[in-house]
């Protein structure tokens, strides 16, 4: 649901079952004195990611659920049912059976410490803003979606121009730069076919909406994107999706691109003249000349592709929030590792200088002057900013082979992504963040 | 064009000198000049470098650092008149290079121009102000234009092959391939220190333009230089026997540059398959017959060992013979030679000869204990190949390696020993062999221990057949010791594996292989085989391309059998079979 949806929905319990198997997986269990089913997230579970696939599942069939926030690496507390006894057997995640005692005991575990409960309400409708062409390992949010069972629809620049936003509570963009220079990989690249399909892809969606260049339609693409959290939609963005973004947001009346995205050179006055109180998270950047360089401007502290300017791989580290007071945030960053190994993105962290006042920081590099996952309000609607590409290739250059979630299902980069998916599903509750 | 990176680089190490050797205070100013960009106050960085041209006009770090700034800050043109003064008072190169750039950046091309024909008119040999104006076009995107320019001072130098590698390079920017090589193919001509910067640069062509770029490389009169690029290329690429075809023809006459060449492409040829090893014996032969004494022996040695690899025996031999006459070749080639006579022997089923070449070697001092011992347990597996576990035994002789025990294990299983086998297999331990064969031991004995009894020629003929390649043979063996085991136990695991060999079979014995999966499943038990079974069942299914029914029998093994060894692996099954894998 969306964001002003759920924040109506206080009291709400149980929706209707999407479908007879839906149904079946909230079917009461023979174990008649077991209540609950306890999902841990902490090292006692064996698959993660797919945890999160479960819990949807219970979520979307109208089951009961709750996250336990800070309970065990975040646990969930699921309806107990033969169906999702199944269900989880089958996807290999654990889940131990719980009596009304054992749940008394939990829940008298959270209210004396920094945990909480919060009630999980209905399944949000997933979209993933990718080109047509993409294969499901070109993102990491499809793989992990994919890989948790986690049904989504893929949108791109006609869907998002044509209102269909509007059927979604929960978006996410990856790695599209919306400033419409094809990742500035047009001259580095020049001739390599993926290339040459990416700019025929753009260029017939432009035709086909009548926009005069790719830049145009990309910046029409962000303005839509910002009035659908306005409006109370959920965002989460990684990689250049974050920082371009806010760049085609802040330069609605300014050329930002490049003569080879749009046939004129860039504004060399586009920095004075970019709007920041457009944006979501960023202000104050300066953008980035050269167009032989894969950097769009200094809100990104790792410039991987900017030579001497890129920055080594560190660790980043989640911030502990209060459970009770700041369930959000705390959502956001349930883990059962405090400390992430980093990685690279074309855009893999944001400058803490170039923040907007009142951006929650999930999570930073001690002593580095940037942060890595970010968080804050639109109006009616959220967004949530992950720096980098794929969790679990930290390098991620051209020609890498595909990452196999198979082979990484206690990620803790990759269940932060799946967090976010939750999140919306969460019921509303007075909130200070 | 990639030249952009040397030349930036000598521009750096011009600027560090400069830095360096200039007025201290001036060096100190550049440096305050390098804080200020880093930290982004460009603006601040202009005034203090346009400060110190005022006191000294041709200082190149500050003419530099306004070249990065200047654009930032809209104010690039203010750059024309101070470059004007300092080319009054200096001719630097570099200074020229600055002013080319910045007036191509202005988009004022005939100041450009004029800048370029006044130092070419100066350095009349040189081709730098040709190159500095096509790269400052082709970083414009202007690609037409900077392809005239290399052309216009390819006439000027009244060279044909002048700037043939920047014309290549720019060529490769806009994806014409085909007109990259032929200007490879000109600056190669007698200039073989270019063929590795060569291969490197066309190797990255995409594949459909491999075909053009082979085709201009070796056109009509191609310098041989430019076919052993392609000779590379094609190696490189995937197309070994046509990459050895291509190099053949610029091998004679020999000259000094042919062995180079020889070499080059063995290393090249370096891993890969069957092919690629055979052409590396190939050119290692030739190789070894252009060297003097002991490199040619050699090379021979390596030949033999790539051919051999290849499967080429009858080549290996060819080159064996000429080894074993060279009297100049050193122990350890002759040894090497010895060594692969009797690997040859083995691989032609000439047993008898390789048992008397192994006994000669193992005469031989130096030879090392390893590796007769490798050989020998060869020369058993081929007798156990021929069925002739006698002379199997006999090979082993009284072998006492974890190797040797695992063999004799093999030898008592086909004879149908199965406590000998059981107990060898067990002292063998964990270790021996090559990971193949620690994995195949490691299911017999697995198997084995599921048989109640001693004795059971039947499984052992039967296992036997598995062993000489003979399938059939071996499932409908497997099946009639299956009926026939001692004891009681055993049946659903020896079913188990003559369904896997029906199954690997494919074609009709599909079916046979989902009976027996079928039978194992339901007779199985709470033992290791059915859950293994049904694995292997919906495997089966997969590849039929029946998803819904491979992934109902992997649903029904999980939630069966839990506690199963093979459940992740029927997990990862199921994730296949829904597609969520990646392809890599």
């Amino acid at each position: 649901m969306k964001r002003r949806d759920f924040l109506e929905a206080v009291g709400r319990y149980g929706a209707v079952a999407a479908g007879w198997s839906l149904s079946q997986l909230v079917a009461p269990s023979h174990h008649a004195a077991l209540s609950s089913l306890l999902v841990p997230m902490d090292d006692s579970q064996s698959d993660h990611l797919k945890a999160y696939g479960l819990t949807y599942r219970v979520i979307k069939a109208g089951g009961k659920a709750e996250w336990l926030l800070n309970y065990r690496g975040g646990s969930f507390l699921l309806s107990d049912g033969e169906a999702i006894r199944r269900d989880a057997a089958l996807n290999g995640v654990v889940v131990e059976a719980a009596g009304d005692a054992h749940v008394s005991a939990v829940r008298g575990e959270i209210a004396g410490t920094n945990a909480d409960a919060v009630p999980l309400e209905k399944a949000p409708r997933v979209a993933v803003y990718v080109p047509p062409n993409a294969q499901p390992w070109d993102d990491a949010v499809t793989m992990a979606l994919q890989y948790a069972g986690i049904p989504f629809d893929k949108l791109w620049d006609p869907e998002v121009l044509g209102n269909a936003l509007h059927d979604y509570d929960w978006l996410h963009l990856h790695h599209e730069d919306f400033t419409g220079q094809y990742s500035k990989f047009f001259l580095i690249y020049t001739g390599q076919p993926w290339l040459n399909e990416m700019v025929s892809f753009n260029e017939a969606a432009r035709r086909r909406l009548g926009l005069p260049s790719v830049p145009a339609m990309k910046k029409a693409v962000a303005r839509e994107i910002r009035r659908y959290v306005a409006n109370g939609g959920f965002l989460f963005a990684m990689c250049t999706a974050t920082e371009t973004i806010d760049l085609a947001l802040a330069a609605h009346d300014v050329d930002i691109a490049a003569s080879f995205a749009d046939g004129t050179p860039m504004d060399p006055d586009a920095d004075a003249k970019l709007d920041w109180s457009q944006t979501f998270a960023f202000t104050g950047a300066h953008l980035e000349h050269d167009p032989q360089i894969a950097s769009f401007s200094d809100i990104d502290g790792h410039q991987v592709n900017a030579g001497p300017r890129r920055q080594p791989l560190g660790a980043f580290k989640l911030f502990n929030f209060s459970a009770k007071i700041d369930p959000v945030p705390t959502m956001l960053v349930q883990s059962h590792r405090d400390v992430i190994a980093d990685f690279y993105g074309l855009t893999t962290s944001f400058m803490r200088e170039r923040l907007k006042p009142g951006v929650t920081v999930l999570a930073d590099e001690e002593g580095a002057p940037w942060v890595k996952y970010i968080h804050g309000d639109l109006e009616k609607g959220t967004w949530t900013f992950f720096g980098g590409h794929d969790p679990e290739d930290p390098q991620h250059q051209i020609g890498d082979p595909p990452t196999d979630l198979s082979l990484h299902p206690h990620s803790p980069g990759y269940r932060l992504i799946l967090n976010n998916v939750l999140f919306p599903a969460a019921k509303k509750r007075e909130l200070k963040t | 064009m990639r030249h952009v990176e040397p030349v930036r680089a000598a521009i750096t190490a011009a600027l560090l000198a400069c830095v360096v050797f200039a007025d201290p205070v001036s060096a100190q100013a550049i440096g305050q000049g390098f804080e200020l960009e880093r930290q982004g106050h460009v603006s601040q960085a202009a005034s203090l470098y346009e400060g110190v041209l005022r006191a000294e006009p041709a200082n190149l770090p500050a003419l530099l650092g306004l070249e990065r700034v200047l654009p930032a800050l809209g104010r690039v043109s203010a750059l024309v008149p101070l470059l004007e003064r300092a080319m009054a008072v200096d001719s630097n190169a570099a200074i020229r290079a600055l002013a080319v750039r910045t007036f191509t950046v202005l988009e004022q091309d005939d100041s450009a121009a004029a800048v370029v024909r006044r130092w070419a008119a100066a350095q009349p040999h040189d081709p730098g102000p040709w190159r500095e104006w096509a790269i400052a076009l082709a970083d414009r995107q202007r690609f037409d234009a900077a392809r005239e320019v290399l052309l216009e001072g390819r006439r000027t130098l009244g060279m044909p092959d002048a700037l043939a590698i920047e014309t290549s390079e720019l060529a490769q920017r806009t994806g014409d391939w085909q007109t990259a090589a032929a200007e490879w193919g000109r600056a190669l001509s007698g200039q073989a220190g270019r063929i590795a910067g060569a291969v490197g640069e066309l190797e990255e062509a995409p594949a459909d333009q491999h075909e053009r770029v082979i085709r201009a490389l070796t056109v009509g009169a191609a310098a041989i230089e430019a076919r052993q690029v392609a000779a590379q290329l094609l190696l490189g690429w995937g197309d070994p026997v046509r990459a050895w075809e291509t190099l053949t023809p610029t091998l004679d006459p020999p000259t000094p540059q042919t062995a180079l060449a020889l070499r080059s492409f063995a290393e090249r040829a370096g891993g890969g398959g069957p092919e690629v090893r055979r052409v590396r014996g190939l050119a290692l032969a030739r190789l070894g017959d252009l060297l003097p004494g002991p490199l040619a022996a050699r090379a021979r040695a390596e030949a033999v060992r790539a051919l051999l690899d290849a499967g080429d025996r009858v080549t290996a031999r060819q080159v064996l013979t000429k080894l074993a006459g060279d009297p100049a070749a050193p122990p350890d080639a002759q040894i090497l030679g010895e060594t692969a006579l009797v690997e040859t022997l083995i691989d032609d089923g000439q047993l008898d000869s390789a048992t008397s070449a192994l006994s000669r070697l193992a005469a031989e001092p130096r030879a090392g204990g390893e590796e007769r011992e490798r050989l020998r347990h060869a020369l058993v597996r081929a007798w156990i190949g021929t069925g002739r576990l006698d002379r199997a035994e006999a090979a082993l002789g009284a072998d006492s390696s974890v190797d040797g025990l695992a063999l004799r294990g093999w030898v008592r299983l086909y004879r149908g020993d199965l406590r000998a086998a059981l107990e060898l297999f067990r002292a063998a331990g964990p270790y021996a062999g090559d990971r193949n064969a620690t994995t195949a031991r490691t299911s017999m004995l697995a198997l084995l221990e599921q048989v109640d009894g001693e004795r059971s020629p039947e499984l052992g003929a039967a296992l036997l057949a598995l062993a000489r390649g003979d399938s059939s043979a071996a499932l409908a063996g497997l099946r009639h010791a299956a009926d026939r085991l001692p004891g009681s136990r055993g049946r659903p695991d020896v079913l188990l594996l003559a369904g896997r060999i029906a199954a690997a079979q494919g074609g009709g014995q599909e079916q046979t292989a989902a009976a027996l999966f079928a039978e194992v499943v339901r007779s199985g038990g709470q033992g290791a085989a059915a859950p293994a079974a049904e694995l292997e069942w919906a495997r089966l299914l997969r590849r039929q391309a029946k998803p819904a029914e491979a992934s109902a029998h992997l649903e029904h093994l999980i939630l069966t059998y839990p506690g199963s060894a093979v459940v992740p692996e029927a997990r990862r099954e199921l994730e296949r079979v829904k597609g969520a894998i990646p392809k890599s």
